[in-house]
């Protein structure tokens, strides 16, 4: 995509306050709340039912929340149509209109907005070229393939310089190789329009790839929102931890108090819990695999954690190899750098997992 | 999901598969049997010259020279083409308001707006007479009040007039069912480019019904310009399905002409089908992708509330006018030349109800068999049409779409000639056969479910099957389990205007009735009409059959309704 | 029923051979009768009722169909028949089915039935069909229309040219009803070819429409659509019986002819088929006719003593017996050109009749004030032009054209070629008849 003609509009903040949307008894949205930067790229991630798109389409206005107002640059829009709006939004199914050409499609809301024909010529040129489709204007969508309909509906939407953007799982159609093209090209199209953006996905990869920040949804609630690191580092709950990335999830009990605690695991080994940890009611330990390593049966030193476990599995990643190794009755995964000419473990052979005190958390539901 | 789906014909096999080829077979020897043989022993007459048998043209080049039928022709385009203007004018904001918007009582609407089409026939032209005609309630109250009438029911606008009222349904039929299948994403893309209200629907909404419209004013145009019955009623005779009847049914007359017109209503008629397909060839209408969940429905501001509801009483009113009038007139003592009859009785449903139970039942029995042979065929034909590459497969449509064009008349004196000669093990000729008339009212109906079936399967992308198809379903489970049930508001649409217009047909029927038992309602209205007395009672029969098609409209509109909503909760 | 009558007739003393008894007997009618008939449910309901109570075991299967299609039909089925009876008032259908051989002669067995009503033959000479009741035509207009227009009465088919009358009266076109063609026929006769045409076109001027159905026309006058209408009696009768408010009477030329009954070629049923006919015939039978809804003239003049007094009785009342004769074969023998030339003159060039006639009316009134000669050559110009045919009684009759409207076997014009040469002739006098009266118009001011 080579931008001969940028459109530009200042970026505007996003404000989503309290807002709830019940279908009768079925609660979709409970109390959401978010602040949106101006230019930033944001996603709302979450398994699908979680209300993502819901809440995407209430800023469109297509929904209406029970209660709760949304803010665009500061002013209120729950009471405009969402023709009055100024949000931009490309539809999963792109809705591209089969009897109109793509010209036609792209010029339909500079039309709308009663931009002079001139004008309404040049920044559809100036869209189609943002996405590099100038030369299949006279196209119908169905002679497009996917990745180029996908570039139309962008094109479509920023043509009429929106406020914000909104991305209703935009990638979803498109092939896995496609994918992280277009991926790509969306971020660099975001930042040379400095538009703010909202991405919804269910697809972790994509969010961390392309988002500054990430909502993380479950279940009509915004579990977390952060940095994709910060989600990864340091998840909210034991959901997030789930949800973005792997972890390994040990139940088990605490006791002791202050800097005696010992977070006892199902099964027995006990687990000394640092002093300035945050152990919330009813939490389970969790690491990811990374963090753990495989060693011989033995004492651990250096302050690491061992605990005695027995190789249930074992997978060649290429860079690592994970093994899935049973501590009593739960299993965890862990990664262990590969190394050519260095030993592996044997599926049944008795090993011990070291672990740093400071990668464990412990996180409740 | 997958992408939109290409309209480029993805490379299949010319001839397509056995079972589609025994399909097509089928249907055809269907339609060869039922419809060109038995049409095609009457019209002969207009390509053979007089005196002899031998082929000739020169009965055509009397057409073109008769000033009669060159003005009849240009009436009948005119008096057609204006009826698809008005008639789009009372349907597009009927269809419009109760599909994209929440709208209490929507399904009373659909079922209002349909009504016009079941005017029973002879009580609903005099019921229309006493209310809209030269000395009916409206003109003699507007001569008392102000002095002055309106020629409602005069010459060729009258025509217009009440042919608009009377059509207007077919229109609102098939747009309402294409644009409840218009997927929301198509619309809300509009709407947040910033596109609303009038223009939103011009533009993005109107154009995506496109198909569901077309099928609709093709079939009013082709219905008006075949249409004999209004024409005569109101004494206009200078168009060319009445010159055509007039001309068959003169008894001692041996005259091609009437069989001329007949081909020349014929190819008309398939000349507007085609051209409608015409306009929608090379576009991709199919924008059900989510499986025909796109109905968005808004709420309207209470402005929006007020001007829409008023619009709907207005045109509801204008066009439900002559089924008021039948209601007056079925519980009139005498009704001449006053606004409102002299008095009220309730003597005719008393007579109807021990006299024509008969007729109603046999209604029923008749046009609920006509109508599912022709859904049967028009969802059969659509398939072979849209989603095969079968050679000659447009014919069956084309052949089809005909018999609108065939008077009914023509119709059935070529049943009696084809199917009298057949008998049966006991002697009993096969046209005396109630079936007879069932087959004569499936082969009229027919085109009107096959329109309705090919647009809403026009709508439905091919990748909805294909996806089945590629999950192990074969061709013919696919139809059954996915195509079918996503065409199920196009074929109810279908069924529902095959069913209620059998149920009022008059022409073809009254030529096949061989005994009062198996005498069908518009035989019954014919008899009680014959008389003045038997006025009051033709009216109240004529309402009981309004009310009964009515009863099983609604009911499928509550169906379609129910099935909607179940499939549209998408988020 | 039956065996009663012809036990009444044994002890008459009148001629029935035994073995014809036997015969008859031994065939006793039993089983379904179908009747093809144009009559309405009013008629044909207390007949059936009286039928079936008069012959036990018969039942009468009545198959409703206006009088073209009930001919059509019984051609179209003649293969494989199973109509037994055609039941209808025109006796020019009845003529059309003759000429086809779909009809089985027989020979009633009444009594007491004279050979003519007025100067009309009551049978058919050759066997064919009978007449069983009597109608006559007339004009039937709606009183309250007529109040409201301020109409005076009309008691001839001349009053109905008369500028009064402009636009409010309504006939059924010849070719579509076999009553009204008779009415057509009728004026021809008892006034002559061109005198004929010249008052049914004087009158069509002021027509306000043409109907293609018998009923439609006092339909439109027992809803006021219409003032006056031409019809047969018994509409009139019938409607005045339901309580609407119209009026009827009988013009000076008209006649009563009779409505038929006839056999069909190979009826299923024959012995019913004649059992049902001499049901009609008999004075049960045709007491059935005086019922109010029915209101049919009995065939049989001593029936008439069982009606109220100021029934029309067609065999004692002076008005009938002037009525003019009918010729049967002269009317059957130009049928489809008399209904063509209505049709091709009157019926498709409704609108620049009227146009003519109207400035006409204009100019009667301008002349009526104040005389002027040369207005009123100018205005029977126009009229001689407006009553000009494009063919003479003779041709009428001639094969050549009768040849054009059979279309089968001889070569010769088409209709359609004749069709067009009348309606230009038509259309070309009536433009030229509408620049003379215009003329006339200016001439008289």
């Amino acid at each position: 995509m080579n931008a001969t003609v940028s459109l530009t509009t200042p970026a505007v903040a996003v404000d989503i306050e309290g807002v709830n949307l019940s279908y009768g008894t079925n609660h979709v949205l409970k109390n959401v709340s978010l602040a949106i930067e101006p230019g930033e790229f944001f996603a709302f991630l979450g398994p699908s039912g979680c209300g993502k798109t819901t809440l995407l389409r209430l800023i469109a206005g297509f929904n209406h929340a029970d209660t709760g107002e949304v803010r665009i640059g500061g002013k209120p829009i729950t009471d405009l149509p969402p023709w009055k709006r100024d949000v931009g939004m490309v539809f999963q199914s792109y809705a591209l209109w089969p009897h109109m050409t793509v010209r036609r499609n792209v010029a339909f809301g500079l039309e709308e907005r009663g931009v002079k024909r001139a004008e309404v010529e040049r920044r559809v040129e100036a869209a189609l070229g943002l996405v590099g489709l100038a030369h299949l204007a006279e196209r119908r969508p169905s002679q497009l393939s996917g990745g180029q309909q996908q570039r139309v509906a962008v094109a479509r939407t920023v043509a009429v310089e929106p406020k914000v953007l909104l991305l209703d799982e935009p990638l979803s159609n498109l092939d896995a190789k496609m994918r992280v093209q277009v991926r790509r090209e969306l971020r660099d199209l975001q930042q040379r329009l400095g538009l703010t953006t909202i991405f919804v996905t269910h697809d972790q990869e994509e969010a961390n790839t392309i988002c500054d920040r990430i909502a993380v949804m479950n279940d009509g609630i915004v579990q977390q929102v952060g940095t994709p690191m910060e989600l990864y580092e340091r998840p909210a709950n034991l959901f997030v931890a789930g949800f973005l990335g792997t972890a390994n999830i040990l139940g088990g009990k605490l006791s002791g108090n202050g800097g005696t605690r010992v977070f006892e695991i199902e099964g027995g080994t006990r687990v000394p819990v640092p002093a300035d940890a945050q152990v919330p009611e009813g939490a389970k330990l969790v690491f990811r695999p990374q963090h753990a390593s495989l060693g011989d049966a033995g004492p651990a030193g250096d302050g690491m954690l061992a605990l005695p476990c027995t190789v249930a599995n074992r997978e060649f990643l290429g860079a690592s190899v994970r093994y899935g190794v049973r501590i009593g009755t739960t299993e965890v995964a862990v990664d262990v750098p590969f190394q050519s000419g260095s030993g592996l473990f044997e599926v049944g052979s008795g090993a011990t997992l070291r672990l740093s005190p400071r990668s464990l958390l412990w996180l409740a539901a | 999901m997958t992408a939109i789906p290409t309209s480029v014909p993805r490379p299949r096999r010319i001839a397509g598969t056995p079972g589609q080829i025994a399909l097509a077979l089928a249907i055809a020897a269907f339609l060869l049997m039922f419809l060109v043989l038995p049409v095609a022993t009457v019209i002969y007459v207009a390509f053979t010259e007089k005196g002899t048998s031998t082929f000739t043209l020169v009965n055509f080049y009397d057409f073109v020279r008769t000033e009669l039928f060159m003005r009849s022709l240009w009436n009948s385009f005119y008096v057609s083409a204006m009826s698809v203007v008005w008639a789009s004018v009372f349907a597009l904001p009927l269809a419009y308001l109760t599909t994209r918007f929440v709208f209490r009582g929507a399904a009373i609407v659909q079922t209002l707006g349909f009504l016009p089409l079941i005017m029973p026939p002879f009580v609903g032209a005099v019921a229309m007479q006493l209310f809209f005609g030269r000395n009916g309630s409206v003109n003699l109250l507007l001569d008392d009040w102000f002095g002055f009438k309106i020629d409602f029911m005069e010459g060729l606008n009258g025509v217009i007039f009440v042919q608009s009222v009377h059509y207007f349904p077919f229109i609102l039929i098939n747009l309402s069912a294409a644009l409840r299948n218009v997927d929301r994403a198509m619309e809300e893309a509009a709407q947040n480019l910033g596109s609303s209200g009038f223009r939103l629907f011009r533009r993005i909404v109107f154009p995506l019904a496109m198909p569901g419209y077309l099928a609709g004013a093709s079939l009013v145009f082709v219905k008006v310009f075949d249409d004999l019955a209004t024409p005569l009623l109101l004494n206009v005779k200078d168009m060319l399905a009445p010159q055509a009847y007039l001309r068959v049914t003169s008894i001692g007359i041996a005259d091609p002409m009437g069989y001329v017109i007949s081909v020349v209503l014929i190819i008309a008629s398939v000349l507007a089908m085609w051209l409608s397909a015409r306009a929608l060839k090379g576009r991709d209408y199919a924008t059900t992708q989510r499986g025909g969940g796109g109905l968005a429905k808004r709420v309207m501001t209470p402005m929006e509330a007020v001007f829409g509801y008023g619009i709907v009483i207005l045109i509801l009113a204008l066009v439900l006018a002559p089924h008021l009038g039948l209601l007056l007139l079925s519980f009139a003592t005498i009704w001449s030349f006053s606004p409102l009859p002299d008095a009220f009785t309730t003597a005719h449903y008393a007579r109807v109800f021990g006299e024509s139970s008969i007729y109603i039942k046999n209604t029923l029995i008749y046009a609920s068999i006509a109508g599912g042979i022709d859904v049967v065929l028009g969802v059969a034909i659509a398939y072979l049409v849209l989603r095969t590459r079968l050679i000659g497969r447009e014919w069956l449509d084309w052949m089809a779409s005909a018999a609108l064009a065939i008077p009914g008349v023509v119709l059935g004196i070529g049943y009696l000639r084809t199917f009298y000669g057949i008998t049966l093990p006991d002697g009993t000729p096969l046209a005396a056969l109630w079936i007879t008339i069932v087959m004569a009212l499936a082969i009229r109906r027919l085109p009107y479910a096959l329109r309705a079936c090919y647009a809403a399967l026009q709508q439905i992308s091919v990748s909805l099957e294909e996806a089945a198809e590629n999950l192990g379903a074969t061709k013919a489970r696919t139809v059954r389990r996915i195509v079918v049930p996503l065409m199920a508001g196009g074929i109810l649409a279908g069924f529902v205007t095959s069913f209620s217009t059998a149920a009022v047909e008059l022409s073809a029927t009254l030529m096949l009735v061989q005994s009062n038992s198996d005498a069908p309602l518009a035989y019954g209205l014919y008899v009680f009409m014959q008389s003045a007395a038997g006025r009051g009672p033709g009216a109240a029969l004529g309402v009981v059959a309004v009310i009964l098609v009515a009863a099983c409209t609604f009911l499928s509109h509550l169906i379609i309704e129910r099935s909607q909503k179940a499939k549209g909760m998408g988020h | 029923m039956l065996n009663r009558r012809l036990a009444l007739a044994a002890t008459l003393g009148l001629s029935l051979s035994a073995s014809f008894t036997a015969i008859a007997l031994a065939q006793a009618p039993a089983g379904k009768v179908t009747v093809v008939t144009s009559f309405s449910k009013d008629v044909t309901d207390p007949i059936k009722k009286a039928f079936e109570k008069a012959v036990p075991g018969v039942t009468l299967e009545v198959q409703n169909r206006n009088t073209n299609a009930g001919v059509k039909y019984v051609e179209e089925t003649k293969a494989n028949n199973q109509v037994d009876l055609f039941w209808a008032s025109a006796p020019d259908a009845f003529e059309v089915l003759k000429g086809k051989k779909l009809l089985t002669a027989y020979k009633p067995k009444a009594t007491g039935i004279p050979e003519k009503i007025g100067s009309y033959p009551i049978n058919d000479p050759a066997g064919f069909y009978f007449g069983f009741a009597a109608s006559g035509y007339g004009i039937m207009w709606n009183d309250r229309y007529a109040k409201a227009n301020k109409l005076p009465e009309p008691k001839d088919w001349q009053d109905l040219a008369k500028p009064v009358f402009y636009d409010h009266v309504s006939i059924a076109a010849p070719s579509r009803s076999g009553t009204t063609h008779l009415t057509i026929e009728t004026i021809l006769q008892g006034e002559g070819w061109d005198k004929g045409w010249r008052t049914i076109k004087e009158m069509a001027g002021n027509f306000r429409s043409i109907n293609e159905r018998s009923f439609g026309v006092p339909e439109q006058v027992n809803s006021g659509q219409v003032g006056v209408g031409i019809v047969i009696d018994f509409f009139a009768f019938s409607a005045q019986a339901s309580g609407f408010p119209v009026k009827f009477v009988y013009p000076s030329v008209t006649t009563v002819v009779p409505a038929n009954v006839g056999i069909i070629a190979n009826p299923p049923n024959k012995a019913a088929a004649e059992a049902f006919i001499e049901f009609l015939l008999s004075p049960t039978g045709q007491e059935v006719l005086l019922e109010p809804g029915i209101r049919r003239l009995p065939v049989n003049p001593a029936v008439y003593a069982k009606a109220g007094a100021d029934y029309p009785n067609p065999f004692t009342d002076p008005r009938f017996q002037k009525m003019i004769g009918f010729d049967v074969d002269k009317s059957e023998g130009r049928t489809a050109v008399v209904d063509t030339l209505f049709d091709q003159m009157i019926s498709f060039q409704l609108g620049g009749l009227k146009g003519v006639t109207k400035v006409l009316h204009e100019v009667d009134a301008a002349l009526a004030k104040k005389p002027n000669d040369k207005a009123k050559a100018l205005a029977d110009e126009a009229r001689v032009l407006i009553a000009a045919m494009p063919v003479s009684e003779a041709q009428a009759a001639s094969p050549e054209l009768r040849g054009a409207f059979t279309g089968g076997k001889e070569k010769g014009a088409r209709q359609a070629e004749v069709e067009a040469q009348w309606a230009s002739f038509a259309r070309d006098n009536y433009a030229k008849a509408k620049a003379r009266a215009e003329e006339a118009l200016k001439a008289a001011k």
